[in-house]
């Protein structure tokens, strides 16, 4: 009997798990699982907690790569101390479509926490004020600038030590105004912006300071994987000298990448969004 | 003192002939009503009217109906002067006698014209004001100015809501007295309460206007030195070696502020 083996590979990959993480659930299995009297914690990880989730970890972006998903679900859990260190922890997600179509079993320290929970969390600027970023780069990285491929280096938060760290390249477009990265008129005003060169500076609330920045931060210990230009490296040297983020753009191969303490955090693809 | 003129009408002729004269008077009341309409819309069309009231939700609305706003003003004055004939010749006639309930429907007609024509006037006004507000403040790179338009506009849309009804004959004293009521309220009340937040707002509105400092300046407000890191509407944040002070803005105006340069 092969259904019999592979029920004995499901029960394998689910057996003893000390917390359960849904990812996105609907209500139905949501309370299939909350109503189980087995004492295993139920987290539920989505964009908005729709279906009251007793505990529930927010999701700030659609993240399309599991990966990713998995590992913010499995850091801002852990974080928020809803699964300990060396806990056994059986994710339910969905792959391909809508429905959830797959499980995977972590062990909670067999991975390297990148501190993608963190950059959005516990960074300096507010954590919707990351999102916007990113949902600007994500925008500007699939549709470029006229058809164009364009690169854009946003540094967000601790913007007056950024500023100090910094030197203005030309007119700063952005003097006397208001406009925060929430703003539906941003995304115009940035595509167009992003040919210039030099950095977006963007304050803790989103508020955008500054373009054509060129940064000056030194460059010393900056370890970023080898094959990334100057943009990256500028992103990646700011972080570790003020407590910014940084969000970057790539020209050459389109992919988002976010910067922390120095440190690559994060990495998307937009043209998966 | 007032002529009764059907009396005077029926005395000097005879029944019939009041009756026909009454006929007459519709007729007169028709043609009055067709000169009224192509009067007010020529007038309406002269004065440069259409360009106030193109584009404006109102006319939009008009239009959905096959219409616009000056044919629908016309139309109203055309119906008003036809009511007033029909009034009139049944007066003569004396089909009703009733002259207690004439005499008050035709002073209550003009009324009733002038409220419809508050109304229009009021909406079209209240969106065209809203508009050159809106058009004056884009200047100011701050989208959520956008309110004061739509506080004039609501403004407008109010008075233009009192006058049609006083001129309709409901009592607006108590609507008054109350607003008049709320709005001291409000005011005395609300400055009272927020008398700090409003100080600090009003000195925000200057510094985000003017931006006398900006992130990324050094500053020093009294004896707070330190680097620029947030100013919005309510308070300055300025951080200085892992201290961050957090100011109102109106402390900023009293004892000024230090630019350190260098």
């Amino acid at each position: 009997m092969i259904m019999s083996a592979i029920d004995g590979l499901v029960d394998e990959v689910v057996a003893d798990v000390d917390a359960v993480l849904l990812f996105s659930p609907s209500a139905g299995t949501y309370e299939a699982f909350a109503d189980d009297d087995a004492d295993v914690p139920v987290v539920v990880v989505a964009q908005e907690n729709a279906i009251d989730a007793e505990t529930f970890v927010e999701l700030p972006l659609a993240f399309t790569d599991v990966d990713g998903r998995l590992r913010f679900g499995l850091e801002g859990a852990a974080q928020n101390g809803l699964v300990e260190d060396g806990d056994t922890v059986a994710c339910a997600t969905s792959m391909f479509g809508d429905g959830m179509d797959t499980v995977v079993r972590v062990q909670a320290d067999q991975y390297s926490p990148t501190g993608v929970y963190n950059l959005f969390v516990d960074s300096r600027p507010q954590p919707d004020v990351v999102r916007d970023v990113f949902e600007v780069c994500i925008e500007l990285g699939r549709k470029g600038q006229k058809g164009k491929q364009v690169g854009a280096l946003f540094v967000v938060g601790d913007a007056g030590k950024v500023m100090n760290k910094s030197r203005p390249l030309s007119y700063n477009p952005f003097e006397k105004s208001h406009v925060h990265v929430g703003d539906p008129i941003v995304n115009v005003m940035l595509k167009e912006f992003s040919r210039l060169d030099g950095a977006f500076v963007i304050s803790d609330s989103g508020k955008i300071v500054s373009a054509y920045r060129y940064l000056e931060p030194s460059a010393e210990g900056v370890d970023i994987p080898k094959g990334l230009g100057a943009r990256h490296m500028a992103a990646g040297a700011i972080t570790r000298d003020t407590n910014a983020i940084a969000i970057v753009l790539s020209e050459s191969d389109g992919m988002v990448r976010a910067f922390k303490a120095g440190e690559l955090v994060l990495e998307l693809d937009p043209e998966e969004y | 003192m007032q002529v009764d003129v059907p009396r005077f009408i029926r005395r000097l002729f005879s029944e019939e002939a009041a009756f026909a004269f009454s006929v007459a008077v519709l007729v007169i009341g028709l043609v009055a009503a067709y000169l009224a309409w192509r009067w007010t819309q020529r007038a309406l069309t002269a004065s440069g009217f259409v360009d106030a009231v193109e584009g404006t939700p109102f006319e939009r609305s008009v239009r959905a109906i096959g219409s616009s706003t000056i044919g629908l003003i016309a139309s109203l004055v055309a119906v008003f002067v036809y009511v007033l004939a029909i009034v009139l010749a049944l007066n003569i006639v004396q089909l009703l006698d009733i002259q207690l309930f004439w005499t008050r429907l035709t002073s209550y007609l003009p009324r009733l014209l002038i409220a419809a024509l508050a109304v229009i006037v009021g909406v079209t006004a209240g969106y065209r004001a809203e508009l050159a507000v809106s058009e004056r403040l884009r200047s100011v790179k701050l989208p959520e100015v956008a309110f004061l338009g739509d506080v004039i506009k609501y403004s407008i849309f109010y008075v233009a809501a009192l006058v049609a009804l006083a001129q309709v004959g409901v009592s607006t004293n108590a609507l008054l007295i109350l607003l008049g009521a709320f709005a001291f309220g409000l005011v005395f009340l609300g400055g009272l309460a927020f008398r700090h937040l409003l100080a600090a707002a009003a000195a925000g509105v200057y510094l985000l206007l003017t931006e006398p400092y900006a992130i990324g300046d050094e500053v020093r407000i009294d004896d707070r030195r330190g680097v620029v890191q947030e100013v919005d509407v309510f308070i300055t944040r300025v951080e200085a070696n892992g201290e961050e002070y957090i100011i109102p803005n109106q402390e900023v105006f009293q004892s000024g502020v230090v630019r350190v340069r260098g």
